[in-house]
């Protein structure tokens, strides 16, 4: 592969993009994925994480049954706010700021 | 590798690899930072990085806040683009209730200068049009603002590596032990010694506090975070739950659960989450989410950082921390005055480890 190659076409990432962050010790997907965006994009690594597993593979010599895939996460495809949306307006673990600023004699602490 | 440093620090991510540029400023070499995966893989990495002042309580710790956020333009400077963007913080409430303790906010703040203003309905609409017109008022302070978490660690880390620092990842610490004026460090990747040694573990402080015998009480607290595909630019300011990045993608999530370590995404609390976006604001019903992802924070057990000395053994440090990514430069610099000088220029007294001892024997 060329070092102008896309790897990543959702973010435009280039293979000399990726090789230089394994030169700076990043060993896994998710690492490079961090420091380049390699993987980010609306195809969420569908498509470059074989490309990204040669790379390391090449660079670093390790086995491909050794590199950890990409951690996947819900929703495996896009989907819209609103339909993940159930509209209520009660929450429980989500919090708004002004819960979190304490008051204490009717001062704030 | 050499196996002798001036300076140890175990722990990359945002707090540790501030520690280690801003020690390299002054010392260039003799510096190791530690870290038993890679810097971002934790807590640093999976975070929606506001650098936020205005509603901590209470005011001591705002103000501290404050400084920090103050250090970013100029650490921006320094390092490189980070993406800092000082775009001004919007918490809106929807129930005329709040207005009063908004206002006692706004009072109080006042008086260590943070300035905290209180909207009305058609301020808080006027400021950001895409908020719920059903909105009662927002507080708002033009101090706070975001960062681009990956490339903050990322210059960190090669601003202190251009310094000298040596950066030995995917080496977990297994061991530590205390000599005449001097650790020994034993890693998975061999055993270092050093003069200075700071605790930077993050989420692992616990952990890595009972290889010295102490307790660092911190515990972890997880948050889901959704992120959208990329819109045209649309919100002006980060608003307390969401903010918008600078390509375009909104990152949406205020939510906290004791889960330990588990970093799963839930469905329920993506869909809170997706809730709290529509009631803020109603026109990302249409955005595509593209990824849920959660982070540990690391919270200590008071809320309030660990910073400082460890008393009792000489030249041992800690710095452990909620909201690492706003407090990075301010730590940073305290610290490398403390091991380096042996005081700091904003006392940090207050963050000692020392207070969790005084409230046992209370």
């Amino acid at each position: 592969m060329d070092k102008s190659t896309i790897i990543c076409r959702c973010e435009e990432i280039s293979l000399e993009e990726i090789e230089k962050v394994i030169s700076n010790g990043a060993r896994t997907f998710d690492d490079i994925k961090r420091l380049t965006r390699c993987g980010m994009g609306p195809c969420q690594s569908k498509i470059c994480n074989c490309l990204v597993a040669a790379a390391i593979n090449e660079k670093t010599g390790t086995p491909f049954h050794e590199i950890p895939l990409p951690r996947m996460r819900m929703p495996i495809s896009p989907i819209k706010l609103d339909t993940l949306a159930t509209n209520s307006t009660t929450f429980s673990s989500v919090k708004s700021v002004l819960d979190e600023v304490e008051l204490e004699d009717g001062k704030v602490r | 590798m050499e196996t002798s440093y001036e300076t140890i620090i175990i722990g990359g991510g945002v707090v540790g690899s501030s520690i280690a540029y801003h020690l390299s400023e002054r010392n260039k070499g003799g510096i190791l930072v530690l870290d038993k995966k890679f810097p971002l893989s934790g807590t640093s990495g999976s975070t929606q990085a506001w650098v936020w002042v205005h509603n901590k309580t209470p005011s001591w710790y705002a103000e501290f806040s404050m400084y920090s956020a103050e250090l970013y333009p100029y650490l921006s400077k320094k390092i490189g683009d980070v993406e800092y963007k000082r775009t001004g913080g919007l918490s809106p409430f929807f129930n005329e209730a709040d207005r009063e303790k908004a206002l006692l906010l706004a009072k109080t703040y006042e008086s260590i200068g943070i300035k905290i203003k209180v909207l009305t309905r058609e301020e808080a609409l006027e400021k950001e049009p895409s908020l719920n017109p059903e909105v009662a008022g927002a507080t708002y302070s033009s101090i706070d603002g975001n960062v681009n978490p990956f490339r903050l660690v990322d210059r960190y880390m090669r601003a202190a590596k251009k310094n000298g620092v040596q950066y030995s990842t995917y080496n977990k610490v297994t061991e530590i032990q205390k000599l005449p004026g001097k650790f020994m460090v034993v890693s998975q990747k061999g055993t270092f010694q050093c003069k200075n040694l700071v605790l930077a573990g993050g989420t692992w402080s616990r952990e890595l506090g009972k290889m010295v015998d102490i307790t660092i009480p911190i515990n972890q607290l997880r948050g889901q975070i959704l992120v959208t595909e990329p819109l045209k630019p649309f919100l002006n300011y980060t608003i307390s739950g969401l903010r918008q990045a600078f390509n375009g993608e909104v990152l949406i999530g205020y939510s906290m659960e004791k889960e330990g370590f588990n970093r799963a995404t839930t469905l329920e609390v993506m869909q809170e989450t997706a809730n709290l976006a529509v009631h803020y604001v109603p026109s990302l019903r249409k955005a595509k989410v593209v990824r849920a992802f959660s982070g540990i924070r690391a919270m200590p057990e008071d809320g309030f950082p660990i910073l400082g000395r460890i008393p009792g053994v000489e030249n041992l440090f800690v710095a452990a921390t909620h909201s690492g990514v706003t407090l990075s430069p301010l730590i940073g610099t305290l610290m490398t005055e403390l091991i380096l000088d042996g005081d700091t220029s904003i006392p940090i007294d207050r963050y000692s480890i020392t207070r969790f001892n005084n409230m046992e024997t209370k």
